[in-house]
């Protein structure tokens, strides 16, 4: 195994940032990782959802928004600061973002390319699927 | 003043923020430094006293000592 391919296809805070933080940790470690963002879950990487915190979020997600004690980063900086330390790439899938009439400049600026299902295969090849 | 007798190189202070920030802030911090030097990590992260020690020993690097500082815990790292 060389790595894990990441399909991130719900748009809940918790399993967004559960995505971000085992991705991040794993990157940092020199294990390449390749996030595959469909469905729902790139509608949260949008600029709109991200600036006002609009997430379909259970009780965790609420308490991570909320506490005042413990910090933890938005899965868009976890994503962001990971891609600085390790092999990390992050894809937007093209017919989440077609069926939403979207471009890759509608989102948050962690994305290094648009991908299909195709292209997804071929990356996931070598890799260990994690569908979240 | 805590008595422990390790005197760190660098101090990474990730008080207050919770899992990865601590670790990542440990790694960021290792991969820069050059080798043998000693990080004191300060963390009120319960989880980093079990994850960095796991971590450190995937990644090769050694523990020199996790210390109770009563509010947070401060752990003890030497670059391999």
């Amino acid at each position: 195994m060389t790595g894990y391919a990441i399909v991130l296809a719900s748009g809940e805070l918790e399993k967004l940032t559960a995505a971000s933080t085992i991705a991040s940790i794993a990157a940092a470690s020199d294990v390449p990782v390749d996030v595959f963002v469909t469905m729902n879950a790139l509608t949260a990487f949008e600029h709109e959802t991200v600036e006002t915190g609009a997430f379909q979020t259970g009780p965790v997600g609420q308490a991570m928004l909320e506490s005042e004690e413990t910090e933890i980063p938005l899965f868009t900086e976890q994503f962001r600061d990971a891609k600085a330390l390790g092999p990390l790439s992050l894809y937007a899938c093209t017919m989440a973002m077609d069926l939403m009439g979207r471009t890759l400049d509608d989102y948050v600026d962690v994305f290094d390319d648009t991908l299909g299902v195709a292209g997804f295969l071929s990356h996931a090849e070598d890799k260990q699927v994690v569908f979240i | 003043m805590s008595e422990h007798k390790h005197t760190p190189d660098v101090t990474v202070d990730a008080r207050g923020a919770g899992c990865p920030g601590p670790l990542m802030d440990l790694i960021g911090k290792v991969k820069t430094a050059d080798e043998g030097t000693v990080i004191e990590l300060q963390t009120t992260d319960a989880g980093s006293k079990d994850d960095v020690p796991e971590w450190l020993d995937k990644a090769g690097h050694e523990l020199l000592d996790i210390v109770d500082q009563g509010d947070y815990w401060s752990i003890y790292v030497r670059k391999a």
